[in-house]
């Protein structure tokens, strides 16, 4: 649960824009250019005005090193922010600065210089109505501009935006001392050359002298023209600091940026040039910063499709998480962001696209173990596939040596799922793995990804030691792997156990089909699991382009894999997610898909979506066979299937799957909407064997039906149902729910 | 369930009556009148109400 909030503070969401970090003014860049885009010119300018108090001498004067930054610099040009600028001034209703109206305050402030900055920090000291003094050793203000820019441009502004303010001017008037001076504070401004009166620049706060109530700034400290107008405007805050609290500690301002060109999706977009020599027009103006990338750290919000879809970026995530896991309601139940700690797909993209490496996917699961431990996490987001888990582990469980092996060299895990979807996918590689390796033994369970989700570590750290205890007893052998998410989990939680893919042999033994697919246009879909796998990817496409498919490449694949929505099982928890994500993973291209996890390959075909999982390229299967995905109960049954069939070929042995006497008929569209509500069909058998054996069942007198429900597991399971015959049902009508009926 | 649908015990062989009928989720309890048995108690739930009035409330108590 600590992990984020020790990662969170390297957050780059506030990191500032390069722009920004260069300008002197620190001016927001982006928010003044969205302005600009929505063509709100008056408000761009006053944005402008605020920052950098003397509009029309910065917009001319600026050596704009915000262009050196801009990531747009060599992909068509910067933006032209010194133009923009320009602009907002030209289009805005008025550019009179803004009065406010209070009362004055008796504190008194001795500026010492009349340059740019010294006036810059009268403007602002003034605009506070302090009763500010300017002593000025010439006879006229302005200091350096002099030197720079027209007297005409640069006094027009300085009377412009001093226009509601007043200050005393005191010409020809060099201080030799301050102490002659009777102030609450001196601001030293004596510009290039000046007089420093000998005080050094103190450490302990932006502006600062050694003596105190003394500030000193502007180009006497190396400052040039645009920092000498920043430093003044900023001064007068350390000014304000010391006179309302008596301390000269202002901070300084964080100078640079950690944002890094990286994190910022970058499209080549050419400049605008104004066509009326220096100054753009309105539609101009707003097609420049139109351009504006508005650079920010959003990586993990634009590509994890969790945070994008809940729109949150890590430091909100743990502050709503936080809450949730302390709840500090007044009846401490206050869970708000349960369903977004259930629907994390535990896919690692957000760690992989995050430039300091933010593992909001770790924090989700260490969050969703602390929910479940506290009892406080919905046992209905995971119970089904807990049970479906129980159920790969014990019934459709099988740990066999080959016939005549004491022990193997390798064991063949195919996980939970491969079989489920069709027995023929493990039958046809155990075949392939026992020609090759005669001593492959065999391993058929779960890897125990889905307590691994379920934030559940006792039912994981039991499944795991079954595991081992299983694998010890085949000899230790290396494990190979057909789903990559089985062999990420093996590689966490039994480390000690080498493991390698089935595809990377298959892929050395050249058995792939030679141009059966000739021509056709296909793309790989890389499960989430195989991010950090490239040998995996690369030998799934080399099979696939031996097999004759013309491969085009996914905007998202390799190590940007994403996951097809299966991963941390949350279709339970979030149904509308889980579909939103799926249809978003098909629509990348038009083209069919290959897949190497049987997950990504029903999910798809669910969808809609052509999808080939390469054992059906690789072993010539039919894939009509396929067409009609197994529903969540044929599932089962296939894992039973399976051991039956493998038993029965490879070790002569018999395995009768039991059935039960009763005889329950179903329509397909019954089947579909069991499958679609998680409702398996052993337990619809579970509900009428019940409500016959003790009677207790509602009769419908209006269609002939009975209706009776039982609690299994925690869900509580309805069935309509007619009897046609002694022991043969038809079944009606079927649905659940999660509250309990308290007796 | 439609008012002109009539139920019936099996057990019993009573005509369900609304009757208070309590429930529970994730430590919140609630009662509302079903159709029941008076005299075994046995409920009845239509899809109808499981799909509106309780997945509504199990929906708002898990993101509670």
């Amino acid at each position: 649960m600590s992990y984020l909030n020790d990662l969170v503070v390297d957050c780059l969401q506030f990191e500032r824009a390069f722009c920004v970090a260069e300008c002197p003014f620190d001016i927001d860049v982006p928010d003044f250019i969205g302005k600009l885009q929505q063509g709100r010119f008056n408000a761009a300018y006053k944005a402008y005005q605020n920052a950098v108090g003397f509009p029309g001498i910065v917009s001319s004067l600026c050596h704009e090193p915000c262009k050196e930054v801009c990531p747009l610099k060599d992909n068509g040009g910067s933006i032209s922010l010194k133009l923009l600028e320009k602009a907002a001034m030209e289009y805005a209703r008025s550019t009179s600065p803004s009065q406010f109206n209070m009362p004055p305050k008796d504190k008194r402030i001795a500026i010492i210089g009349g340059g740019i900055c010294g006036l810059a920090c009268a403007l602002r000291l003034t605009t506070r109505k302090y009763n500010v003094t300017i002593f000025e050793k010439s006879d006229r203000i302005g200091g350096h501009l002099y030197d720079v820019a027209d007297p005409k441009i640069f006094l027009e502004d300085i009377e412009l935006q001093f226009s509601h303010e007043s200050y005393s001017l005191v010409l020809n008037k060099e201080i030799d001392d301050l102490k002659a001076l009777e102030f609450d504070a001196i601001f030293i401004a004596t510009g290039i050359g000046g007089n420093d009166f000998g005080l050094l620049q103190s450490n302990d706060g932006a502006y600062a002298t050694s003596e105190k109530g003394v500030f000193i700034g502007g180009s006497i400290t190396s400052a040039n023209t645009m920092e000498a107008i920043a430093q003044g405007l900023d001064a007068s805050n350390a000014i304000e600091r010391y006179i309302k609290i008596g301390k000269m500690n202002q901070p300084k301002t964080d100078q640079g940026t950690k944002l890094t060109v990286d994190a910022i999706r970058i499209i080549p977009n050419e400049a605008i040039l104004p066509a009326n020599d220096n100054l753009y027009s309105k539609e101009e103006t707003i097609a420049e910063a139109k351009r504006c990338l508005k650079c920010k750290c959003d990586a993990c919000n634009h590509y994890s499709p969790l945070l994008n879809y809940f729109d949150k970026f890590p430091r909100r995530v743990t502050e709503e998480v936080q809450i949730t896991l302390v709840p500090s309601s007044l009846d401490g139940d206050a869970s708000m962001a349960t369903r977004l700690i259930a629907t994390c797909n535990q896919c690692g993209l957000c760690k992989e696209v995050c430039p300091v490496d933010i593992d909001v996917g770790k924090f989700f699961l260490e969050s969703h173990r602390t929910m479940r431990e506290n009892g406080k996490m919905p046992w209905a987001f995971h119970e089904f596939y807990l049970r479906d888990m129980e159920f790969s582990s014990s019934d459709a469980a099988l740990t066999k040596l080959p016939k005549g092996y004491s022990k193997s060299s390798y064991f063949f895990f195919p996980g939970c799922q491969l079989g489920a979807s069709d027995p023929e996918y493990v039958l046809s590689s155990y075949r392939f793995l026992t020609n090759l390796f005669p001593d492959t033994a065999l391993m058929l369970n779960c890897c125990g990804a889905p307590a691994e989700w379920a934030g559940d570590e006792p039912i994981h750290n039991k499944v795991i030691s079954q595991i081992k205890e299983n694998w010890v007893s085949l000899g230790k052998p290396t494990g190979i792997f057909t789903c990559p998410m089985c062999k990420k989990m093996f590689q966490e939680y039994l480390p000690e156990i080498k493991s390698i893919f089935l595809y990377d042999l298959i892929e050395e033994k050249d058995i792939a089909p030679n141009n059966k697919f000739k021509e056709i246009a296909a793309s790989v879909f890389d499960p989430c699991a195989s991010r950090h796998e490239p040998e995996l990817q690369n030998s799934i496409r080399k099979m696939a382009t031996k097999t004759g498919f013309k491969l085009e490449p996914l905007p998202m694949e390799g190590e940007m894999a994403e996951c097809c929505s299966y991963g941390g099982q949350v279709a339970i928890a979030n149904p509308p997610y889980a579909s939103y994500t799926a249809q978003k993973r098909i629509a990348q291209n038009d083209n069919p898909y290959i897949t190497y996890c049987s997950n990504c390959r029903d999910i798809f075909t669910r969808e809609g979506k052509q999808t080939w999982h390469i054992l059906d390229i690789i072993f010539d299967l039919d894939q009509k066979s396929r067409e009609t995905l197994p529903t969540i109960s044929q599932r089962r049954y296939n894992r039973l299937l399976l051991r039956q069939q493998i038993l029965k070929e490879f070790w002569n042995e018999q395995f009768i799957i039991k059935r039960d006497d009763m005889v329950i008929q179903i329509s397909e569209k019954l089947k579909e909407k069991l499958h679609n509500e998680y409702i398996l069909e052993s337990d619809i058998q579970k509900v009428i064997n019940d409500c016959e054996k003790n009677g207790s069942k509602i009769y419908n007198p209006d269609n002939e039906t009975y209706t009776g429900y039982k609690q299994i597991g925690n869900m509580t399971i309805w069935a309509v149902y007619r009897i046609v015959k002694e022991g043969n049902f038809e079944l009606v009508n079927a649905y659940c729910h999660r509250m309990k009926i308290e007796d | 369930m439609a008012d002109t649908e009539k139920l019936i015990c099996n057990k019993c062989n009573k005509e369900l009556e609304p009757i208070k009928t309590n429930f529970s989720y994730l430590g919140h309890s609630f009662f509302t009148d079903l159709p029941k048995c008076p005299k075994c108690g046995m409920v009845y739930i239509s899809e109808e109400f499981v799909k509106s009035r309780i997945s509504e409330v199990e929906m708002q108590l898990e993101d509670k």
